[in-house]
Protein backbone atom coordinates (compact mmCIF):
# COMPACT_ATOMS: atom_id res chain seq x y z
CA UNK A 1 0.00 0.00 0.00
CA UNK A 2 2.77 2.54 0.88
CA UNK A 3 4.74 1.99 -2.45
CA UNK A 4 2.04 2.58 -4.54
CA UNK A 5 2.16 6.52 -3.23
CA UNK A 6 6.15 6.50 -2.79
CA UNK A 7 6.10 8.63 -5.98
CA UNK A 8 7.30 11.77 -6.86
CA UNK A 9 3.23 13.13 -7.48
CA UNK A 10 2.49 12.40 -3.53
CA UNK A 11 4.96 15.20 -2.65
CA UNK A 12 3.15 17.34 -5.40
CA UNK A 13 -0.04 16.72 -4.17
CA UNK A 14 0.47 17.25 -0.82
CA UNK A 15 2.33 20.16 -1.33
CA UNK A 16 -0.78 21.67 -3.92
CA UNK A 17 -3.50 20.57 -1.15
CA UNK A 18 -1.71 21.98 1.65
CA UNK A 19 -1.17 25.29 -0.12
CA UNK A 20 -4.68 25.99 -1.17
CA UNK A 21 -5.27 25.46 2.76
CA UNK A 22 -2.80 27.80 3.55
CA UNK A 23 -4.07 30.60 0.68
CA UNK A 24 -7.66 29.88 2.39
CA UNK A 25 -7.02 30.58 5.64
CA UNK A 26 -5.16 33.16 5.13
CA UNK A 27 -7.75 34.87 3.09
CA UNK A 28 -10.14 33.48 5.82
CA UNK A 29 -8.07 35.50 8.77
CA UNK A 30 -6.94 38.72 6.92
CA UNK A 31 -4.16 38.87 9.21
CA UNK A 32 -0.79 39.36 7.89
CA UNK A 33 0.93 36.55 11.15
CA UNK A 34 -1.15 34.01 9.11
CA UNK A 35 1.05 33.59 6.21
CA UNK A 36 -0.02 31.02 3.72
CA UNK A 37 3.64 29.70 3.75
CA UNK A 38 3.89 29.32 7.29
CA UNK A 39 0.31 27.67 7.19
CA UNK A 40 1.62 25.41 4.42
CA UNK A 41 4.57 24.91 6.27
CA UNK A 42 2.99 23.83 9.44
CA UNK A 43 0.30 21.43 7.62
CA UNK A 44 3.12 19.48 5.56
CA UNK A 45 5.10 18.43 8.09
CA UNK A 46 1.99 17.74 10.54
CA UNK A 47 0.83 15.77 8.15
CA UNK A 48 4.60 13.47 7.57
CA UNK A 49 4.90 13.37 11.24
CA UNK A 50 1.25 12.31 11.73
CA UNK A 51 0.93 9.56 8.80
CA UNK A 52 4.67 8.20 9.90
CA UNK A 53 5.84 9.41 6.26
CA UNK A 54 9.36 9.16 5.50
CA UNK A 55 10.67 12.92 5.05
CA UNK A 56 12.47 10.81 1.67
CA UNK A 57 9.11 10.47 0.09
CA UNK A 58 8.18 13.70 0.22
CA UNK A 59 11.60 15.34 -0.91
CA UNK A 60 11.46 12.91 -3.94
CA UNK A 61 8.28 15.35 -5.30
CA UNK A 62 9.65 18.52 -3.62
CA UNK A 63 12.74 18.48 -5.56
CA UNK A 64 10.61 18.59 -8.73
CA UNK A 65 8.42 21.58 -7.14
CA UNK A 66 12.21 23.40 -6.46
CA UNK A 67 13.63 22.90 -9.71
CA UNK A 68 10.88 25.61 -10.86
CA UNK A 69 13.20 28.27 -8.69
CA UNK A 70 14.83 29.30 -11.46
CA UNK A 71 12.41 30.11 -14.11
CA UNK A 72 10.13 31.84 -10.78
CA UNK A 73 13.08 34.28 -10.17
CA UNK A 74 13.62 34.35 -14.15
CA UNK A 75 10.06 35.99 -14.57
CA UNK A 76 10.86 38.87 -12.18
CA UNK A 77 12.31 40.24 -15.13
CA UNK A 78 8.88 41.00 -16.36
CA UNK A 79 7.74 42.67 -13.14
CA UNK A 80 11.08 45.16 -13.05
CA UNK A 81 9.63 45.75 -16.83
CA UNK A 82 6.30 46.68 -16.13
CA UNK A 83 7.81 49.70 -13.87
CA UNK A 84 10.26 50.44 -16.52
CA UNK A 85 8.74 54.26 -16.82
CA UNK A 86 9.04 55.44 -12.69
CA UNK A 87 12.82 53.49 -12.73
CA UNK A 88 13.34 55.74 -15.32
CA UNK A 89 12.52 59.26 -13.18
CA UNK A 90 14.05 57.53 -10.15
CA UNK A 91 17.05 55.53 -10.89
CA UNK A 92 19.92 57.32 -9.10
CA UNK A 93 17.96 57.31 -5.53
CA UNK A 94 16.63 54.20 -6.08
CA UNK A 95 19.81 52.69 -6.99
CA UNK A 96 21.71 54.08 -4.25
CA UNK A 97 19.50 53.61 -1.53
CA UNK A 98 18.99 49.34 -2.22
CA UNK A 99 22.87 49.59 -2.72
CA UNK A 100 23.25 50.97 1.03
CA UNK A 101 20.34 48.81 2.33
CA UNK A 102 22.33 46.05 1.21
CA UNK A 103 25.57 47.06 2.60
CA UNK A 104 23.87 47.79 6.10
CA UNK A 105 22.25 44.33 5.75
CA UNK A 106 25.33 42.36 5.08
CA UNK A 107 27.23 44.60 7.58
CA UNK A 108 24.85 44.21 10.54
CA UNK A 109 24.14 40.61 9.97
CA UNK A 110 28.26 39.68 10.17
CA UNK A 111 28.70 42.22 13.06
CA UNK A 112 25.90 40.59 14.73
CA UNK A 113 26.79 36.79 14.24
CA UNK A 114 30.52 37.93 14.98
CA UNK A 115 28.84 39.56 18.32
CA UNK A 116 26.71 36.47 19.24
CA UNK A 117 29.85 34.16 18.48
CA UNK A 118 27.32 32.54 15.74
CA UNK A 119 29.26 29.32 13.53
CA UNK A 120 30.03 30.45 9.76
CA UNK A 121 27.99 27.73 8.27
CA UNK A 122 24.91 29.98 10.09
CA UNK A 123 26.92 33.25 9.14
CA UNK A 124 26.40 31.44 5.54
CA UNK A 125 23.02 30.95 6.04
CA UNK A 126 22.15 34.45 6.82
CA UNK A 127 23.82 36.86 5.04
CA UNK A 128 20.89 36.67 1.84
CA UNK A 129 18.20 36.90 4.06
CA UNK A 130 17.09 40.14 3.04
CA UNK A 131 16.64 39.04 -0.35
CA UNK A 132 14.00 37.29 -2.05
CA UNK A 133 14.32 33.61 -1.29
CA UNK A 134 15.10 32.48 -4.78
CA UNK A 135 18.15 34.81 -4.71
CA UNK A 136 18.93 34.17 -1.20
CA UNK A 137 19.06 30.36 -1.91
CA UNK A 138 21.30 30.74 -4.24
CA UNK A 139 23.52 32.51 -2.26
CA UNK A 140 23.20 30.21 0.38
CA UNK A 141 24.40 27.44 -1.68
CA UNK A 142 27.56 29.17 -2.60
CA UNK A 143 28.32 29.38 1.16
CA UNK A 144 27.64 26.13 1.73
CA UNK A 145 24.95 27.33 4.24
CA UNK A 146 21.74 25.53 5.13
CA UNK A 147 19.29 26.56 2.62
CA UNK A 148 16.20 25.61 5.68
CA UNK A 149 17.75 28.20 7.96
CA UNK A 150 17.54 31.09 4.71
CA UNK A 151 14.22 30.37 4.16
CA UNK A 152 12.89 30.36 7.71
CA UNK A 153 15.00 34.22 8.33
CA UNK A 154 13.28 35.23 5.11
CA UNK A 155 10.09 34.21 5.78
CA UNK A 156 11.11 36.11 9.69
CA UNK A 157 12.28 39.02 7.74
CA UNK A 158 9.35 39.31 5.53
CA UNK A 159 6.93 38.81 8.23
CA UNK A 160 8.59 41.80 10.27
CA UNK A 161 8.68 43.86 7.59
CA UNK A 162 4.92 43.37 6.66
CA UNK A 163 4.24 44.28 10.15
CA UNK A 164 6.32 46.71 10.87
CA UNK A 165 6.55 48.54 7.30
CA UNK A 166 3.72 51.63 8.17
CA UNK A 167 5.20 52.23 11.48
CA UNK A 168 8.50 52.14 10.15
CA UNK A 169 8.09 54.89 7.81
CA UNK A 170 6.83 57.36 10.88
CA UNK A 171 9.25 55.83 13.22
CA UNK A 172 12.29 57.15 11.04
CA UNK A 173 10.43 60.19 9.56
CA UNK A 174 10.14 58.91 5.55
CA UNK A 175 7.90 61.10 3.99
CA UNK A 176 8.58 60.17 0.52
CA UNK A 177 6.73 57.13 -0.67
CA UNK A 178 9.45 56.24 -2.98
CA UNK A 179 11.79 56.24 -0.26
CA UNK A 180 9.40 54.30 1.77
CA UNK A 181 9.02 51.58 -1.04
CA UNK A 182 12.72 51.02 -1.63
CA UNK A 183 12.82 50.43 2.50
CA UNK A 184 10.59 48.07 2.77
CA UNK A 185 10.97 46.06 -0.46
CA UNK A 186 15.12 46.19 0.58
CA UNK A 187 14.61 44.87 3.77
CA UNK A 188 11.59 42.27 3.32
CA UNK A 189 11.35 41.51 -0.37
CA UNK A 190 7.95 40.22 -1.69
CA UNK A 191 5.91 39.89 1.62
CA UNK A 192 6.95 43.56 2.95
CA UNK A 193 6.21 44.10 -1.13
CA UNK A 194 2.61 42.97 0.08
CA UNK A 195 1.86 45.58 2.66
CA UNK A 196 4.10 48.05 0.27
CA UNK A 197 1.04 47.83 -2.13
CA UNK A 198 -1.14 48.09 0.48
CA UNK A 199 0.06 51.62 1.18
CA UNK A 200 0.17 53.00 -2.25
CA UNK A 201 0.63 52.49 -5.67
CA UNK A 202 4.39 54.34 -5.64
CA UNK A 203 5.27 52.84 -2.20
CA UNK A 204 4.77 48.73 -4.08
CA UNK A 205 6.11 49.83 -7.56
CA UNK A 206 9.51 50.88 -5.58
CA UNK A 207 9.49 47.87 -3.12
CA UNK A 208 9.30 45.57 -6.85
CA UNK A 209 12.18 47.30 -8.16
CA UNK A 210 13.63 46.86 -4.76
CA UNK A 211 13.46 42.77 -4.17
CA UNK A 212 15.36 43.01 -7.67
CA UNK A 213 17.86 45.37 -7.09
CA UNK A 214 19.02 44.25 -3.76
CA UNK A 215 19.23 40.95 -4.90
CA UNK A 216 21.62 41.66 -7.37
CA UNK A 217 23.57 44.29 -5.49
CA UNK A 218 23.66 41.62 -1.88
CA UNK A 219 24.57 38.74 -4.58
CA UNK A 220 27.78 40.72 -5.76
CA UNK A 221 28.46 42.30 -1.95
CA UNK A 222 27.67 39.38 0.10
CA UNK A 223 31.21 37.24 -1.06
CA UNK A 224 33.30 40.44 0.72
CA UNK A 225 31.78 39.38 4.02
CA UNK A 226 32.10 35.58 4.09
CA UNK B 1 0.70 24.62 -27.59
CA UNK B 2 0.92 28.64 -26.65
CA UNK B 3 1.72 27.72 -23.04
CA UNK B 4 4.24 24.91 -24.43
CA UNK B 5 6.01 27.49 -26.30
CA UNK B 6 6.39 29.94 -23.53
CA UNK B 7 7.45 27.68 -21.03
CA UNK B 8 10.43 26.49 -23.75
CA UNK B 9 11.43 29.99 -24.02
CA UNK B 10 11.55 30.74 -20.25
CA UNK B 11 13.33 27.37 -19.54
CA UNK B 12 15.22 27.61 -22.72
CA UNK B 13 16.13 31.69 -20.80
CA UNK B 14 17.23 29.51 -17.55
CA UNK B 15 19.67 27.11 -18.92
CA UNK B 16 21.38 30.12 -20.88
CA UNK B 17 21.50 31.87 -17.77
CA UNK B 18 23.34 28.60 -16.21
CA UNK B 19 25.66 28.54 -19.04
CA UNK B 20 26.73 32.05 -18.49
CA UNK B 21 26.78 31.22 -14.87
CA UNK B 22 29.21 28.21 -15.43
CA UNK B 23 31.99 30.16 -18.00
CA UNK B 24 32.29 33.14 -15.21
CA UNK B 25 35.34 33.33 -13.32
CA UNK B 26 33.71 34.57 -10.04
CA UNK B 27 30.18 32.89 -7.95
CA UNK B 28 27.09 34.43 -9.82
CA UNK B 29 23.64 32.41 -9.62
CA UNK B 30 22.72 31.25 -12.82
CA UNK B 31 19.06 31.98 -12.12
CA UNK B 32 19.98 35.78 -11.57
CA UNK B 33 21.79 35.45 -14.84
CA UNK B 34 18.68 34.52 -16.35
CA UNK B 35 16.98 37.23 -14.66
CA UNK B 36 19.37 40.14 -15.95
CA UNK B 37 19.04 38.52 -19.47
CA UNK B 38 15.57 38.50 -20.19
CA UNK B 39 15.46 42.38 -18.73
CA UNK B 40 17.98 42.77 -21.62
CA UNK B 41 15.97 40.93 -23.91
CA UNK B 42 12.37 42.75 -22.81
CA UNK B 43 14.03 45.81 -22.86
CA UNK B 44 15.52 45.38 -26.02
CA UNK B 45 12.13 44.15 -27.57
CA UNK B 46 13.91 41.19 -28.82
CA UNK B 47 11.69 39.34 -26.45
CA UNK B 48 7.86 40.79 -26.41
CA UNK B 49 6.04 40.75 -23.16
CA UNK B 50 2.86 39.51 -24.51
CA UNK B 51 5.24 36.32 -26.18
CA UNK B 52 5.35 35.13 -22.27
CA UNK B 53 2.41 36.81 -20.38
CA UNK B 54 0.78 33.86 -19.49
CA UNK B 55 3.54 31.93 -18.06
CA UNK B 56 5.09 34.58 -16.42
CA UNK B 57 2.26 35.68 -14.94
CA UNK B 58 1.17 32.12 -13.53
CA UNK B 59 4.92 32.54 -11.83
CA UNK B 60 4.80 35.93 -10.72
CA UNK B 61 1.16 34.83 -8.88
CA UNK B 62 1.98 31.67 -7.49
CA UNK B 63 5.81 32.43 -6.58
CA UNK B 64 5.16 31.36 -3.22
CA UNK B 65 4.34 27.92 -3.77
CA UNK B 66 7.49 27.29 -5.37
CA UNK B 67 9.07 27.98 -1.56
CA UNK B 68 7.18 25.14 0.24
CA UNK B 69 10.28 22.77 -0.61
CA UNK B 70 12.57 24.95 1.52
CA UNK B 71 10.23 25.69 3.86
CA UNK B 72 9.25 22.54 4.61
CA UNK B 73 12.98 21.27 4.57
CA UNK B 74 13.59 23.11 8.30
CA UNK B 75 11.95 19.99 10.00
CA UNK B 76 15.45 18.49 8.93
CA UNK B 77 17.23 21.30 10.86
CA UNK B 78 14.99 21.36 14.22
CA UNK B 79 17.63 20.50 16.35
CA UNK B 80 19.73 23.48 15.24
CA UNK B 81 16.77 26.12 15.14
CA UNK B 82 15.72 25.42 18.28
CA UNK B 83 19.30 25.76 19.73
CA UNK B 84 20.14 29.48 18.34
CA UNK B 85 16.07 30.69 17.60
CA UNK B 86 16.59 34.06 19.75
CA UNK B 87 19.54 34.15 18.29
CA UNK B 88 17.83 34.03 14.91
CA UNK B 89 15.05 36.82 15.61
CA UNK B 90 17.94 39.15 17.01
CA UNK B 91 19.61 39.11 14.20
CA UNK B 92 17.00 39.66 12.07
CA UNK B 93 15.46 42.37 13.70
CA UNK B 94 18.31 44.62 13.55
CA UNK B 95 19.68 44.09 10.10
CA UNK B 96 15.69 44.41 9.20
CA UNK B 97 15.82 48.21 10.92
CA UNK B 98 19.67 48.86 9.56
CA UNK B 99 18.26 47.92 6.03
CA UNK B 100 15.11 49.90 6.18
CA UNK B 101 16.91 53.17 7.88
CA UNK B 102 20.09 53.27 5.10
CA UNK B 103 18.09 52.53 2.22
CA UNK B 104 14.97 55.01 2.71
CA UNK B 105 17.27 57.31 3.86
CA UNK B 106 19.88 57.30 1.13
CA UNK B 107 17.13 57.83 -1.32
CA UNK B 108 15.54 60.58 0.24
CA UNK B 109 19.06 62.04 0.55
CA UNK B 110 20.43 61.41 -3.06
CA UNK B 111 16.71 62.69 -4.56
CA UNK B 112 17.14 65.83 -2.56
CA UNK B 113 20.83 66.21 -3.52
CA UNK B 114 20.06 65.64 -7.28
CA UNK B 115 17.02 68.15 -7.05
CA UNK B 116 19.64 70.78 -5.48
CA UNK B 117 22.44 70.27 -8.34
CA UNK B 118 19.53 70.34 -11.06
CA UNK B 119 18.27 73.61 -9.84
CA UNK B 120 21.76 75.08 -9.72
CA UNK B 121 22.36 73.99 -13.56
CA UNK B 122 19.16 76.20 -14.18
CA UNK B 123 20.50 79.33 -12.17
Amino acid sequence: MFETIATPLFGITLSLFAYMFGVFVNRKLKNPLANPLIITMVTIITFLVVFDIPFAVYKSGSDIISLFLAPVTAVLSVAIYRQREILKHALVPVISGTLAGSLASLASITWMCNLLDLDPVILGSLLAKSVTTPIAIAITEQFGGIAALTVASTVISGLLGNLLAPVLGKVFFVSDPVAHGVGIGSCSHALGTSKALELGEVQGAMSSIAISLSGICTVLLAPLFF
Amino acid sequence: MKILIQLALIFGICIAGDIISALLPFAFPGSVISMLLMVFLLLSNLLKEATIYESSNFFLKNMTFFFIPAAVSVMEHTVLLKSIWWQLLLVNLVSLLACFVASSWTVMIVSRLLLHWRKKKHV
